[in-house]
């Protein structure tokens, strides 16, 4: 479903954000992506969704070559993913459920239909009874929630969370990942980019980790799955 | 593709312009005084032209009374009398491609007193100071060939010893005509250059839109809003400042004229004319408020490509 091929990401003015990274995520694999901060989590998620180009390398998603996509086709890809922001990236100006139906707008949607499935989101991360609030009436972890309802009401077969819990509490961190699973369970393929080791032990799936720009190790479930034991 | 995809993705197409169209109007009118603003602005800049044409075309309708205007008053020398005046007229309508009227210096002073006011006034006089005239009206003919008639007449009555003054109101028709002209030009200059400023106006108004809704383009653009998504929303906000522009134009308009008519036609009576001030029309209005909108969805597209290029540019959707 993902696959980086010797990727290498250099910004302007020199800094390498990653080096040579090679790894292939099947459809339906959930990953966890770990690392110090800056050890380049966020670009590789940048990359997938379009967001930044591999200086060098193949960066392939749903069997499309990104290197070779014009960025014209960026919405089409993009569109394939759910992505869940660490800062939730909401509209202000919006309501929740305004937040939450933006996917399903841009795809156009009959209004029925989009309300149907912006309130299953919603009362899938909890969230049913503020959908007619403004976000910044909502804690940050509600607005966290709102964020992962508008990354999966459109049921993309995708889903990328950079940093998902970086402001929430242990107990509702594991709700969440509880949550992602479920989605995972469902055929959703899940990369989660965080660096709560506690947590990502507690999970047993599959863990990729970087360090300076470089894919370090790659460990599967089943070992995870062992330590935590 | 299939049928049914097809009519599936334009049913989309269909709801996504709805979407823009509607979202589009909330954020006009959730901005309300900066719209109201902007639209003062682009209205009180369509209504010069509208003013101007409407002036133009009033002017044209004085001019259909061509015989009226091609007139020529002669005055005769205070000596000359009834019998001078019958044998210039009767030479007049015999030899030059014209017919002559004899006014006598008492029907000359009737139509002073009614046309005047000054009623009574006039008979102060002991003499009646009036000479007598000839109203001399040439044949009908068009604008050159009407000028040419004119100025024969003129020379030869100039040269008639009996004759004191030739007054020519064929020369204010030219002069009007002139004029008619230079309205006509001025039109379309002023046309131009206010539908520049309104385009202009706009695609300020849009850029600072664009520039103000930044966040919300990054969000759209990261869920997978595609360019037209993006941009549609704009384009309709322009639609709408243009056609708010034109109709408030056209209430402007015609509040001025209604303040206007009754002047006008007062003084255009003065002139002997029966005159009803004409408007814009159907067709005018129609035209003022489909240019209007055009005009303003001409002016957010320019805005719209340009700055959200800039936005893409400066890195804040990633450096691609």
């Amino acid at each position: 479903m993902i696959t980086f091929e010797h990727v290498t990401k250099r910004y302007q003015g020199g800094a390498i954000a990653l080096r040579d990274i090679n790894f292939h995520l099947d459809p339906g694999e959930m990953v966890f992506l770990t690392g110090h901060s800056g050890a380049g989590k966020s670009t590789l998620l940048r990359l997938t969704l379009m967001l930044e180009k591999a200086t060098r390398g193949q960066v392939y998603v749903d069997g499309r070559n990104l290197s070779k996509t014009a960025s014209r086709h960026a919405p089409q890809v993009r569109r394939r993913i759910g992505m869940i922001f660490q800062d939730h990236k909401l509209l202000s100006n919006k309501t929740v459920f305004d937040n939450v139906s933006l996917p399903l707008m841009i795809a156009g949607m009959r209004y029925p239909d989009i309300r149907k499935k912006v309130r299953a989101a919603l009362d899938k991360v909890g969230l049913l009874s503020k959908e007619k609030s403004w976000p910044m009436t909502l804690s940050g972890g509600e607005q966290q929630r709102v964020g992962i309802a508008r990354a999966i009401v459109g049921m993309p077969p995708i889903l990328l969370a950079d940093e998902p819990t970086g402001n929430l509490d242990p107990e509702l961190s594991r709700e969440l990942f509880g949550l992602f699973r479920q989605l995972n369970t469902q055929g959703v393929t899940v990369v989660i980019a965080s660096h709560d080791l506690t947590l990502i032990r507690s999970m047993g799936e599959r863990v990729l980790v970087l360090s300076q720009g470089g894919l370090v190790d790659d460990i599967p479930g089943a070992d995870i799955a062992g330590s935590a034991a | 593709m299939s049928i049914t995809t097809i009519r599936r993705s334009s049913r989309a197409w269909g709801r996504r312009q709805l979407y823009s169209f509607f979202s589009s109007l909330g954020t006009l009118l959730s901005h309300r005084l900066s719209t109201l603003m902007t639209v003062l602005v682009l209205g009180i800049a369509m209504a010069l032209p509208l003013g101007l044409y409407v002036t133009v075309k009033n002017l044209r309708a004085l001019d259909l009374q061509q015989d009226q205007w091609g007139a020529i008053t002669v005055f005769l020398q205070s000596g000359a009398g009834a019998e001078q005046a019958m044998s210039l007229a009767g030479l007049i309508n015999q030899d030059l491609n014209a017919s002559a009227q004899v006014v006598s210096p008492e029907q000359g002073m009737e139509e002073f007193r009614e046309a005047s006011g000054f009623g009574q006034a006039p008979d102060m006089f002991d003499d009646n100071p009036l000479p007598w005239v000839l109203l001399v009206i040439p044949e009908p003919a068009e604008g050159e060939e009407l000028k040419e008639l004119v100025a024969v007449l003129d020379a030869w009555l100039q040269n008639q010893s009996e004759v004191d003054l030739v007054q020519v109101d064929f020369k204010w028709m030219q002069r009007l005509a002139g004029l008619l002209e230079l309205g006509d030009a001025l039109i379309s200059v002023l046309t131009i250059v206010f539908s520049l400023a309104v385009v202009v106006v706009v695609a300020n108004t849009i850029r600072m839109d664009v520039a103000s809704r930044s966040e919300e383009i990054e969000v759209l653009s990261l869920v997978g809003a595609g360019n037209g998504f993006i941009r549609q929303p704009f384009l309709y906000s322009g639609f709408w400042y243009g056609l708010l522009g034109a109709l408030l134009a056209l209430v402007l308009f015609n509040l001025s004229l209604y303040y206007l008519r009754q002047p006008l036609e007062q003084l255009l009576d003065a002139y002997g004319n029966s005159f009803v001030v004409q408007n814009l029309g159907g067709k005018g209005v129609l035209l003022t408020v489909i240019a209007g909108g055009l005009l303003g969805f001409f002016g957010a597209w320019v805005s719209v490509q340009r700055y959200l290029r800039e936005i893409r540019e400066s890195g804040m959707l990633g450096r691609r």
